[in-house]
């Protein structure tokens, strides 16, 4: 059986590989995939501690942040499209009509 | 070493480079199908966790469902070619540097805190035991999370709806 904190470091690399994406990336369907890996990496510990404590409850939080990336994904995309049409990229330093 | 050893090896290998690929390659189509790549090796990490149940969620909604509308919009916009300018030096390097001292200090902390005893002989994590506890505890929650979705429906039609757009670019240029 494999132990808990080995699936804790691997999330937190793969966390950390995400904060490194949105940190230095200006595509922003790159910045917006490196934020669904930071979901993933969360619901990877959420999973690890609930077999450790043998409940149910961080499957369902699993679930739950399942269904919001979903909702988070399909919003967020709409954004981009939208600010494509209004600005002819996708670069997020081109959006600045709120810079200022 | 046992067999469920090197399968987490391989695997969070696997999750680790295909994550980096994401971060890293210039061409967002390649960036998202290493995303499905790395999603498919931590669905195995959820096998590995004793919850195949939300293995099969986690290739069906986030590898099938969410990644195709990442390509499909990458698709439509024609964004595969787009070449990303050089960015300032300066704040690319900070950011990679605090990237990493961020990444060493939670696995040394995790290292010399996060150590627990062995997980719990049994951990209830069938789709039954999951729809049990869902529709007794969470069913307000569950019911909220409806109302979420019908909510991003919505918005992600008003949003990326075409009417008023000539309006709306002669506003903003």
């Amino acid at each position: 059986m494999i132990p808990t904190h080995w699936f804790l470091i691997l999330s937190a690399i793969l966390f950390t590989i995400g904060v490194m994406g949105v940190l230095t990336r200006k595509n922003g369907i790159t910045i917006f995939m490196s934020i669904e890996l930071m979901v993933n990496a969360v619901n990877l510990t959420f999973l690890a501690y609930a077999r450790q404590f043998g409940q149910t409850h961080g499957l369902i939080f699993v679930f739950f942040i399942m269904a919001i990336a979903a909702a988070e994904a399909a919003v967020g995309l709409a954004i981009f499209i939208s600010l494509y049409h209004h600005r002819d990229t996708i670069d997020v330093d081109e959006a600045n009509l709120m810079h200022w | 070493m046992t067999a469920e050893v090197i399968i987490f090896f391989v695997f969070a290998a696997i999750a680790v480079v295909f994550a980096l690929v994401v971060v890293l390659h210039r061409n967002p189509v390649v960036g998202a199908l290493s995303l499905v790549a790395s999603f498919f090796a931590l669905a195995v990490m959820y096998v590995l966790l004793e919850a195949p149940f939300l293995a099969a969620l986690q290739v069906i909604v986030y590898a099938g469902a969410i990644m195709v509308l990442f390509l499909f919009v990458i698709m439509l916009l024609n964004l595969q070619h787009v070449a990303e300018p050089p960015t300032r030096p300066i704040q690319q390097f900070l950011g990679y540097t605090s990237c990493a001292a961020f990444g060493i200090g939670l696995v040394y902390f995790i290292i010399k805190y996060a150590i627990v005893g062995r997980p719990a002989a049994q951990f209830p994590s069938t789709a039954r035991d999951v729809g049990i506890r869902m529709f007794e505890a969470y069913v307000f929650p569950f019911e909220m999370v409806s109302i979420l979705l019908l909510a991003a429906i919505v918005g992600s039609l008003l949003l990326s709806g075409r009417t008023g757009q000539g309006k709306a670019r002669e506003v903003s240029r």
